[in-house]
């Protein structure tokens, strides 16, 4: 996979997740700051911190972006949350307008 | 409940249904939040997870915390205790109907700091005690108390600490005019109602030092002329509805937009010495009495006249509608309106958009009069009137129709001409055809037979279409099946057979098919049917009714709904038994349970009967 097709996150606690591009582009916040031109420092990087999500939740919310995916080519499976982190999961995703 | 197929496309409308209320939700985007909210609401023990997580919910935002309160509270999940938790996050509260709520969740909601809005119409458990609560509350601006029958005088000093209140709404609560007179010092006020209680002119006096009010409900009091004219005190009042009132004299108001004066007895609007007239936009005066309705009229600015009611009012003529060239919305059902009245609305047809003349005694003549002149119309209601076929040969020079309302006429769905002497019979609905907009059809209760209706599968915009008589039989189905935009089919009362509708190929797009008293139908033809369509929603008494479906009504024909007051629809959408609910869940998860065709294997089986039927 090359570089520029990836995207780095990085959590609270400085975990990196790097995800496809395509991924992270369901997210309408991600999409808007990895696709104007040149305009945020994270355009160029190809990274995005998040100080404010935590790697669970994170690590959640990358396996949502592929679910999503999934979901949106036909392949219906479920896509559990757990209870525990329901409510970060709510506020990251109401962050990322996801 | 638990390990079911999560988010396959039928559970996703029905959480999108449950959310779209609650949050701005648009397809695609915000689904994972939507699904948040919905885990988080899921049962008692999700949320004796999260509950606990107190500094997260402090930190929440209010829009996302208020859906997550709203989803919480419509699926009865809500406990006064948890209501602690949101004290920090939360703006607006919502509790419309809830009966539960009573001075214990008020307790709990005195806490929240930051309250502007308070909903609690209908909590028939709130009392003057409960309303304690909030008295300190002072964010607080808009307070709905709407039909709260234990609320009294007493109830109302407890809000007048609350200085910053803007709206509070009354109606139908047990204040007296004493309590009314209390509000005056509530100086911030700009939305009051106090409908359905019995303010008195004195009281209505007193309330002149609100000069801040553009928006005011005394539907039902006992005011006179006496009180109409302190009104006239509240220069910025742009909402009055004096309904069900003595006012007969109702003097200039020169920033007023909205009036109501329905069943009053009217003898003059606007009359004085102030030349500036008010540019109303709205008007009802349905069911009112004019005695001369020139003189009534006669200082009536109608330049923005847009919206007129006159429906089952009392007046002879008509010659001032000539005036009103801005009318989109016209009702003058009930009234007098015949053949010979026709000349003031004509000129007046260029902007129209709404017309309805139910139960008056218009022939299609007078149709024929109206076509031609009302470029613009959108929907027009015949019903209860004297028209017969003519009426589609001239309803078809309304290009711009999307709702025809033809119920209880003589509209057989031939018309007979003499063609050289001899006597022809042809279909008349194929005038419909030229109508390329029409998407709303109403014919029950007139003599259509099964064999006029064919013209009908040619009217590509059509969605909702209504039948209803006895001569209707499965024939009726067939021109049914080729509607490619049909949303809602009703042949009601019909003899329709379990073998006609059981060969009923619904068209693609059909989401509720109304069979009710069709009473040839037999409970096995029906579950049948309802098992090959799962999709469909099937009303017959054979089909247990769910509670979504109250929204099918013959009024929704038109755009608009009138004003409030008088004939106030209670919002009963919380009031959904949660074991309705869970039947309704139940049969969306059967269908995702198995396909289409396994579900055709299991018709033998007790089981499915059981769950279906």
């Amino acid at each position: 996979m090359r570089k520029e097709d990836t995207v780095k996150l990085i959590s609270a606690e400085g975990f990196e997740f790097v995800i496809d591009k395509k991924a992270a582009s369901v997210s309408n916040t991600l999409r808007n700051m990895l696709s104007s031109s040149g305009s945020f420092t994270e355009t160029q990087l190809g990274e995005v911190k998040f100080p404010e999500i935590s790697t669970p939740v994170l690590e959640k919310v990358c396996q949502y972006f592929y679910w999503s995916l999934q979901f949106a080519s036909g392949k219906e499976t479920e896509f559990y949350i757990e209870p525990e982190i329901t409510l970060e999961l709510m506020m990251a995703a109401n962050y990322l307008h996801t | 409940m638990s390990k079911k197929i999560y988010m396959s496309m039928g559970r996703k409308a029905l959480i999108k249904r449950d959310l779209e209320s609650i949050m701005a939700y648009n397809e695609g985007e915000g689904l994972l939040t939507v699904m948040c909210v919905d885990a988080a609401c899921k049962n008692p023990q999700a949320i004796e997870i999260w509950r606990r997580q107190r500094r997260t919910l402090e930190s929440m935002p209010s829009q996302l915390a208020g859906g997550l309160l709203r989803l919480l509270i419509q699926r009865h999940l809500i406990t006064p205790s948890l209501l602690e938790v949101f004290k920090t996050c939360i703006e607006e509260v919502d509790l419309m109907g809830e009966s539960s709520v009573d001075a214990e969740w008020m307790a709990y909601l005195g806490a929240y700091r930051y309250l502007r809005s308070l909903n609690l119409a209908d909590c028939k458990r709130v009392t003057d005690f409960a309303l304690w609560n909030i008295s300190g509350l002072s964010s607080l601006q808009e307070v709905d108390l709407s039909r709260c029958s234990r609320i009294t005088d007493k109830g109302i000093a407890h809000l007048l600490s609350i200085q910053n209140l803007q709206k509070l709404c009354l109606p139908e609560t047990a204040v007296s005019s004493n309590g009314v007179h209390l509000l005056s010092s509530l100086r911030n006020l700009t939305y009051l109602d106090l409908g359905g209680i019995r303010v008195t002119d004195s009281a209505l006096s007193s309330l002149a030092t609100l000069t801040d009010l553009e928006y005011l409900e005394l539907w039902g009091s006992d005011i006179s002329d006496q009180g109409a004219a302190f009104l006239t005190r509240l220069s910025k009042l742009n909402f009055l509805n004096l309904a069900w009132t003595n006012v007969t004299e109702l003097p200039n108001f020169p920033s007023l937009k909205t009036l109501n004066m329905s069943q009053c007895a009217i003898s003059s609007i606007f009359h004085g010495e102030n030349e500036t007239r008010p540019l109303l936009y709205k008007l009802l005066v349905s069911g009112a009495i004019f005695k001369d309705v020139h003189r009534a009229f006669s200082c009536l600015e109608t330049a923005n006249l847009s919206y007129l009611d006159i429906s089952g009012s009392i007046m002879d003529e008509f010659h001032f509608l000539s005036s009103m060239k801005a009318l989109e919305y016209l009702d003058i059902s009930s009234t007098k309106m015949g053949d010979s009245s026709i000349d003031s609305l004509i000129c007046i047809g260029e902007n129209l958009r709404v017309l309805k003349l139910r139960n008056t005694k218009i022939t299609s003549n007078w149709v024929a009069a109206l076509a031609g002149n009302v470029p613009n119309l959108e929907a027009i209601s015949l019903s209860h009137t004297a028209v017969d076929d003519d009426v589609f040969s001239y309803i078809k020079l309304m290009p711009a129709l999307r709702g025809i309302d033809l119920s209880n006429t003589n509209i057989k769905g031939f018309l007979q001409q003499h063609i050289n002497g001899v006597l022809k019979t042809t279909p008349s609905l194929v005038a419909l055809q030229d109508l390329k907009n029409l998407e709303r059809l109403d014919l029950e209760d007139t003599q259509v037979r099964d064999s006029a209706l064919h013209p009908l599968s040619r009217l590509s915009e059509l969605i909702h279409l209504s039948l209803k008589n006895d001569f209707l039989s499965d024939i009726t189905l067939h021109p049914m099946s080729s509607i490619p935009k049909l949303k809602f089919l009703g042949i009601r009362g019909a003899v329709l057979t379990s073998a006609g509708l059981c060969s009923f190929k619904p068209p693609g797009m059909l989401e509720t098919l109304d069979l009710r008293g069709c009473w040839l139908l037999t409970n096995e033809g029906v579950s049948q049917f309802c098992r090959s369509y799962p999709w469909i929603h099937v009303k017959h008494e054979f089909v247990k009714m769910s509670s979504t479906d109250s929204n099918s009504s013959s009024d929704c024909l038109l755009p608009w709904h009138g004003t409030s007051g008088t004939c106030r629809p209670r919002n009963i959408r919380r009031k959904t038994p949660s074991s309705m609910l869970n039947t309704r869940k139940k049969f969306v998860d059967e269908r995702i349970k198995y396909s289409r065709s396994e579900l055709l294997n299991l018709q033998p089986s007790h089981l499915s009967r059981i769950t279906l039927s």
